[in-house]
């Protein structure tokens, strides 16, 4: 069980991406951050690999802090498949080199390193024989990503934090990595962190896990995945939900959906919710405090609006 | 009609006809037609190596060498066949009669300058001197006008970028404009604003407008037809509810079968087998869709569909598909 | 174990990978069949590669053509071109392309053991610099901007009058040493630029040693830029040794074009006669020649070392 207490980061200027994150993501569990660009979910997902620092809070393992070299445990996934494979080496080179230094650790040979490619590239679905001489130019976006999964699983990690992963990659290609990561937490126990501004690709890689909403560096609506998607009741939520395109023809939209405020300012900190001022039912109670995340409403999923209200404002199939 | 009364005709008609586009004897778009009707928002989907973004640069006369068109035209209503078009005819066209918003706008701005002085040397460049249209198109867009023409590309958020795009693109009354991915890196709230204010500019100012994108929500919410784009062929159009709700062919129907939703039973999506063709992998003969079909026979391997009723499908044209 | 999901390779299981072959062996196999292909696109290049082999030829074997003593015939002082003598005879009718070809080992030596020690230091300075940041990237570039900025050539002429440079590798030490500075500012802001990129962190998070990441990971994509700041160093230090000797800074007592060039300027009266202008040009034309066939291969370089745009 991977934990975050408390997360706070800040960059230079003041600028707070990370205001007391908390998060857990269970032994080959799945979790979705969602959020618009800036939020912060990136930044959580790189200090989660260890990619950033942070100034507060605490990042565990099975209750013991993360330090060094155990953060080679949590693997990221890059948006970019071109840029995190090396153009002037061969796949066989790429895949090989993490699987060198462990077999020097672990005392084994040569026969090892070829089985455990084999292994990886078969289990990501690609052909052994077809890409490993291939440089990453000569493979398509969808493969190249198989690849980089294939080199994130070298050193048998227990979590891959999938950072909009499939944005760059073909329509008809995204189903198939979601899938496959889908079926990593299967076969191999793997859990995963993934972040998003698309928010149906969440439902694939794990309809059973955790969908986090964030918001400026806070978590504002948090809780199973088909929950909070099916009945949202934070309001940041449902203008995110409202803003997927409708595919009309064979869904309309839904019946409160919202009219979503794209933000005004995002160097000021108003007092109070912080999303008060592009929230479209904003009382004045809310500019006083800052909501807690809690279950106000009895609702069955944690949310930080002092008024949540449910809406529907997902399309609604036609048929 | 001369090119100066151009700015007189409200949403002129494009017609795409027979366009052939190659790259040295591989064509990245081949045998094309399509209508853009007066008035209406076409929204042209593809994926990679589909050869749309190549197919919206004829639309400004802008096949980057060594590109060039070998067969067909494109007419514009008032302009005429803009493949023909002599070089300075073309440069007084572009801007002027057709506003291109070019993919990751965002980026295409000089970063050396301010979004006012740009807008100057635009001016300059046509000769024109009232573009008084920039003020009130930005204020329509939801920015502060004054405050984003005094700043620097990299003062601007990347949805603000894309609208100053779209300021460009119409800021000399162009009425024809072509959106080349216009919300590619933009988040789901952004996206949503900009699609409307697209929507909304088309109806105030009478635009013929071509949306090309990858994503096929983005046509659903904005176009009134699309055109799905396979291996430089258009093998399906239509009125864009219609092929929404009742794809013909199996690109298509592939293509929406493979988009998650948000709601319902997750395995009823499912990802294509296969890889797109690039332009040198497109097939010569036949169709070009074949190796990824489920529904392929014998006749798909050595001739090409024709298209019928807006699609190029043997096993569609024969019935033969449920 | 693996259960292949569904898409893709239903085969993959199925096939076996061909016999292993040495990585090692292949890859360099695979890095000159490149080397080749880059070089066939443009004949342009072609051109250059032949240019460079031949004076690098005459280095090497140039002195072993001809006698020690070349021989030297008073009464055919500044001969006509001919057959015998193609670029015609010095003051003291010695042959000038005997002249040219032997004296090409001494400038091209030092030139390109200058190179080399300007690699050394040069790609490991801008290496460290860029990877590492810090005080260490101040430091460094601090010693390379004077490195730079101090104008080579007269630091060079009151370097070689207070040290005595009498051996190859002394003048080779020094040139290399004055020249660095361009070539550790050009790795340095490359590796700068590349150690953001996702392969790079890849390879951290991957816990790939530094080692592993800085020769395996950043030197190939820095390669062109190595060779190609090398390449152009190696003729400024030609022209540099030239005109060291031609300025009589250095000692005339080895035979190479500076000297040549000091003869034929300040010893033999050549600029006065008319038929002297073959000795005065031939130096001079040699040098012109090997730059312009160093900059044609460099043309080829960016191919060379992206496997990429070898196809394009």
């Amino acid at each position: 069980m991977i934990e975050g207490r408390g997360i706070t980061k800040t960059f230079g200027k003041g600028v707070k991406a990370l205001r007391g994150v908390d998060f857990a993501i269970p032994r080959g569990g799945a979790v979705s951050f969602i959020g618009e660009s800036g939020c912060g979910k990136t930044t959580l997902g790189r200090i989660l690999a260890g990619l950033e620092t942070f100034d507060g809070g605490q990042l565990l393992r099975d209750g013991e802090p993360i330090k060094g070299n155990a953060f080679r445990r949590i693997q990221l996934i890059h948006q970019d498949p071109y840029s995190a494979l090396n153009p002037t080496r061969t796949i066989e080179s790429t895949l090989r080199d993490p699987l060198r230094l462990r077999a020097g650790q672990t005392g084994r040979g040569e026969r090892w390193i070829n089985e455990k490619v084999d292994e990886l590239l078969s289990l990501v679905g690609l052909e052994p024989a077809y890409v490993l001489e291939r440089y990453p130019h000569q493979l398509s976006g969808g493969m190249r990503q198989r690849v980089v999964i294939a080199r994130a699983l070298t050193v048998e990690p227990e979590v891959l934090v999938a950072d909009e992963a499939v944005s760059m990659i073909d329509v008809s290609l995204r189903l198939g990595i979601l899938g496959l990561l889908r079926s990593l937490r299967e076969t191999l126990g793997v859990s995963v962190l993934f972040i998003t501004h698309d928010v149906a690709t969440a439902r694939y890689v794990g309809a059973d896990g955790e969908l986090y909403v964030i918001y400026r560096g806070t978590v504002v609506e948090r809780g199973p995945v088909e929950t909070v998607l099916s009945d949202p009741v934070h309001p940041y939520t449902q203008c995110l939900l409202s803003a997927i395109p409708v595919l009309h023809g064979l869904e309309k939209p839904g019946p409160d959906r919202l009219v979503p405020n794209e933000p005004l300012d995002e160097r000021t900190d108003p007092p109070g919710c912080l999303f008060a001022p592009r929230c479209p039912f904003a009382t004045p109670v809310c500019v006083e405090r800052p909501p807690p995340l809690g279950r106000l409403g009895h609702t069955p999923q944690d949310h930080a609006c002092l008024f949540p209200a449910s809406r529907h404002v997902v399309a609604v199939p036609l048929r | 009609m001369s090119i100066v009364e151009l700015s007189r005709v409200t949403a002129p008609g494009v017609s795409i006809e027979d366009l052939t586009i190659a790259y040295g004897g591989l064509p990245a778009v081949s045998s094309v037609s399509l209508e853009l009707k007066p008035g209406t928002i076409t929204g042209l989907v593809g994926e990679s190596g589909s050869g749309k973004s190549t197919l919206a640069l004829a639309l400004l006369g802008a096949v980057q060498k060594p590109g060039k068109v070998t067969q067909g035209k494109v007419v514009i209503d008032g302009i005429g066949d803009v493949t023909r078009l002599n070089p300075e005819d073309l440069r007084r066209v572009r801007g002027a009669e057709i506003g291109y918003v070019f993919q990751a706008a965002q980026n295409s701005l000089n970063p050396l300058k301010t979004v006012g002085k740009q807008l100057l040397d635009l001016g300059k460049a046509h000769g024109v001197r009232d573009l008084r249209e920039a003020h009130p198109l930005l204020e329509r867009m939801g920015l502060n006008a004054d405050r984003v023409l005094r700043s620097y590309q990299h003062e601007l958020s990347g949805g603000m970028r894309q609208r100053v795009g779209i300021m460009f693109a119409l800021v000399l009354n162009a009425h024809v404009l072509v959106l080349d991915e216009p919300t590619t890196a933009l988040d789901m709230i952004t996206q949503a604003n900009i699609l409307q204010i697209v929507r909304e500019i088309q109806r105030d100012r009478s635009l013929t407008t071509l949306v090309v994108t990858h994503d096929v929500g983005v046509v659903a919410e904005v176009a009134q037809r699309i055109a799905v784009m396979y291996g430089g062929r258009i093998v399906e159009q239509g009125d864009s509810t219609r092929i929404i709700s009742r794809p013909r062919h199996p690109y298509t129907r592939a293509l929406i079968n493979a988009i998650p939703r948000l709601t319902g039973d997750i395995d009823a999506a499912k990802p294509l087998p296969g890889t797109p063709p690039t332009l040198a992998t497109i097939p010569k003969v036949g169709c070009v869709f074949r190796q990824r079909c489920p529904l392929r026979m014998e006749i798909c391997d050595t001739v090409e569909p024709p298209t019928l009723g807006g699609v190029a499908c043997h096993a569609v044209n024969k019935g033969e598909a449920p | 174990m693996s259960s292949v999901p569904n898409s893709l390779s239903a085969g993959a299981q199925s096939k076996r990978r061909p016999p292993q072959r040495p990585v090692g062996g292949g890859v360099r196999r695979r890095f000159w069949r490149g080397v080749w292909v880059a070089l066939k696109r443009r004949p342009s290049r072609i051109a250059g590669l032949v240019i460079v082999t031949l004076f690098v030829f005459m280095a090497v074997a140039g002195p072993w053509l001809y006698p020690d003593r070349l021989p030297y015939d008073v009464d055919n002082v500044y001969a006509p071109i001919s057959w015998q003598h193609p670029l015609s005879t010095d003051f003291e009718g010695v042959d000038v392309l005997a002249l040219v070809v032997t004296g090409t080992r001494g400038v091209l030596l030092v030139a390109a053991a200058a190179g080399v020690v300007t690699m050394f230091v040069g790609t490991a300075a801008g290496l460290y610099a860029g990877y590492r940041r810090g005080a260490a990237d101040s430091v460094l570039m601090r010693i390379a901007d004077f490195v730079l900025t101090v104008p080579g050539f007269p630091l060079l002429i009151v370097l070689t009058t207070a040290i005595n440079v009498g051996t190859w590798w002394k003048m080779a030490l020094v040139l290399g040493l004055i020249g660095w500075g361009g070539l550790a500012r050009a790795v340095r802001s490359q590796t700068l630029s590349l150690r953001e990129r996702g392969f790079i962190e890849a390879a951290r998070g991957l816990g790939l040693p530094t080692r592993h990441i800085v020769v395996k990971e950043l030197l190939p994509n820095i390669a062109p830029y190595i060779a190609t700041n090398l390449l152009l160093a190696v003729t400024a230090y030609i022209y540099a040794q030239v005109g060291l000797y031609f300025l009589g800074v250095l000692p005339l007592d080895t035979s190479n074009w500076g000297v040549m060039l000091n003869a034929a300027v300040f010893q033999s009266g050549a600029l006065i006669s008319p038929d002297a202008l073959p000795y005065l040009l031939a130096p001079l034309g040699a040098i012109l020649l090997l730059t312009l066939g160093v900059v044609l291969i460099v043309d080829a370089l960016e191919e060379i070392f992206n496997p990429r745009l070898r196809e394009a």
